[in-house]
């Protein structure tokens, strides 16, 4: 998943919104998607996401999203599979393992509503600039700045690291590691070592970042120093709307 | 004003004084260049000056650091800031935006500069290291060289009276080094500001700088005019430093008794010399 959460600049009407309002609307749609029991309705809402995405100029990203969600519910799918023992059995599996009807339909529904419900986050924190986030947290949420800007130096740090991850496993592979191994454990034991350094070289890149922060005058900031004045326009109050909706729609589905 | 004196630093779990009874006085409107082998402690000597040591950074202090006759044992980072602005060696853990605009803005809505007072600040920093066209761009796909560019940018349009530069043209091309180089001098002559910058090109450097400090193993080898400073060849060598060729030329000259008005300084002053001596 490259470039997950990295600041994806553009232009689009998805970008100008207020972010608190971005925040808010995908946190609705996780809900909608966890209040829902109907697997069509939550499959339209993850489709939703994928509008939003190709709206918001990263349709690309999004499916890559999906991508790498689906991959990681594997796992979830199987043990739920596997897991459930009521309903009618489809199948007799040895170790005195059941699939069954029920267990299926519920194993679904998990991976759906987990795709569904992280989605949206994902989305709307790579079109949102981290100093924008931090700003309207201070702003409008009373949030002390110190806190606001840990939260969004945290998630600004996300691709950072992935891409430093990326890098080392470069640099193992081109001497020669074999490190696009398709033995899952394999793979965990190659790369776990790697950890080490990366935290290494994270704990020492966070530190510089707060030094930097730091002498720039971090600690003279008050609540009112911040220069962009975020609105909430015609706009984010109907996205905000439609998310309301779909809370509703939840509800009945 | 700065005023250090005896300074000596070790990190904590390190077995060696970074710095070590470091004595300097940099006076207001200086232009300072620091130059050395890698370790001999100049990014540590910056630390101490902009407070990081000892306020961030464990060890052992010895000795005293004062800004304007304030130490800066006593005030916090913050406060140093307001007068002393840094641009770090490591570029991008000092990236703290995700878009150039808001790198620059961070400092200045810190400082709480006045609103109609901020984009005049903002285009002119941009401006004055040339990358206007890059404030709308977001920063983890610029070149390390850019990078660079936004930071000095994002501590320019802070004004501050003392500026420290701890390698600032490591990642760039020798037309934008010589560029920053040129913009150094101006905020010093025409603005005043006191600069020291830390510098592995000494030709650059030594054409640029009023005066320069040449540091070996955490001491200050030697300090003076560039010209003074120049003037030892073999102890320049001795830090780790190749000795700019025009000045080593003319002092090799020197000492085989050939009458000069003083060392060489740039490539320039060596061509006059060398169509002097042809001549006369
Ligand atoms: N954070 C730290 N913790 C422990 N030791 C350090 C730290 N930073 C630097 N040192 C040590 O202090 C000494 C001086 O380092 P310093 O970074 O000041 O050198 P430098 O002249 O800036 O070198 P370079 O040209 O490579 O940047 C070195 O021996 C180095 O290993
Ligand atoms: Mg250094």
């Amino acid at each position: 998943m490259k470039g997950f959460l990295d600041y994806a600049l553009g232009d689009t009407f998805f970008h100008h919104l207020n972010p608190l309002i971005k925040l808010l609307i995908s946190l609705l749609i996780s809900i909608a998607a966890f209040i829902s029991g109907s697997h069509l309705f939550i499959a339209a809402l993850i489709a939703l996401n994928l509008v939003m995405a190709a709206r918001a100029g990263i349709f690309q990203r999004g499916v890559m999203l999906l991508a790498g969600l689906l991959k990681f519910s594997a796992f979830i799918f199987i043990l739920q599979l596997l897991l459930v023992r009521r309903g009618n059995p489809l199948l007799h599996l040895p170790l005195n393992l059941v699939i069954t009807d029920a267990g299926l339909s519920s194993a679904f529904l998990i991976v759906l509503r987990l795709i569904a419900g992280t989605m949206p986050l994902a989305i709307m924190l790579s079109i949102t600039q981290m100093s924008d986030l931090s700003n309207v947290l201070v702003l409008k949420c009373k949030v002390p700045y110190k806190y606001a800007f840990a939260l969004t130096t945290a998630i600004r740090f996300i691709p950072i690291f992935a891409g430093e991850m990326a890098g080392i496993i470069e640099a193992q592979t081109s001497r020669g590691v074999e490190m696009d191994t398709k033995n899952l454990f394999k793979k965990v034991g190659l790369i776990l070592p790697l950890c080490v350094p990366l935290l290494i070289t994270s704990v020492k890149k966070i530190e510089d970042s707060a030094i930097s922060a730091e002498i720039r005058g971090f600690h003279l900031r008050t609540g009112q120093s911040c220069y962009k004045r975020y609105m909430v326009t015609a706009g984010d109050m109907a996205v905000l709307a439609f998310s309301a909706m779909l809370i509703a729609l939840a509800c009945i589905f | 004003m700065i005023t250090i004196e005896g300074l000596t630093f070790q990190y904590k779990n390190s077995n060696r004084n970074a710095v070590e009874d470091v004595h300097l006085s940099i006076r207001g409107g200086d232009f300072l260049g620091i130059i050395g082998e890698s370790g001999a402690g100049k990014t540590t000597l910056i630390r101490a000056i902009n407070g990081i040591i000892p306020h961030h950074l464990p060890g052992d202090y010895y000795g005293s650091v004062q800004i304007d006759g304030e130490d800066t044992f006593d005030v916090t980072p913050s406060a140093i800031s307001l007068k002393v602005g840094t641009v770090f060696q490591d570029i991008d853990s000092q990236m703290i935006a995700s878009v150039v605009e808001d790198e620059i803005l961070f400092g200045l809505e810190n400082y709480s500069i006045p609103r109609d007072e901020i984009e005049a600040r903002l285009s002119g920093a941009l401006d004055a290291v040339g990358i206007s066209q890059l404030r709308y761009r977001n920063i983890s796909h610029l070149s390390g060289g850019q990078k660079q560019k936004v930071a000095i940018a994002a501590i320019i349009a802070l004004r501050p009276k003392i500026l420290l530069l701890d390698e600032p043209t490591s990642e760039l091309d020798p037309q934008s080094s010589l560029a920053i180089f040129r913009l150094l001098k101006e905020l010093n002559e025409k603005h005043g500001l006191t600069i020291i910058v830390v510098e592995q090109k000494i030709m650059l450097l030594s054409e640029f700088v009023k005066e320069l400090a040449v540091m070996k193993g955490g001491r200050l080898l030697l300090h003076g005019s560039v010209r003074n400073v120049l003037k030892n060849t073999e102890q320049i060598g001795k830090s780790g430093i190749n000795c700019p060729r025009v000045a080593t030329l003319s002092n090799r000259l020197t000492e085989l008794g050939v009458k000069l008005d003083g060392v060489c300084v740039t490539l320039d002053e060596a061509c006059s010399m060398a169509r002097r001596l042809m001549y006369d």
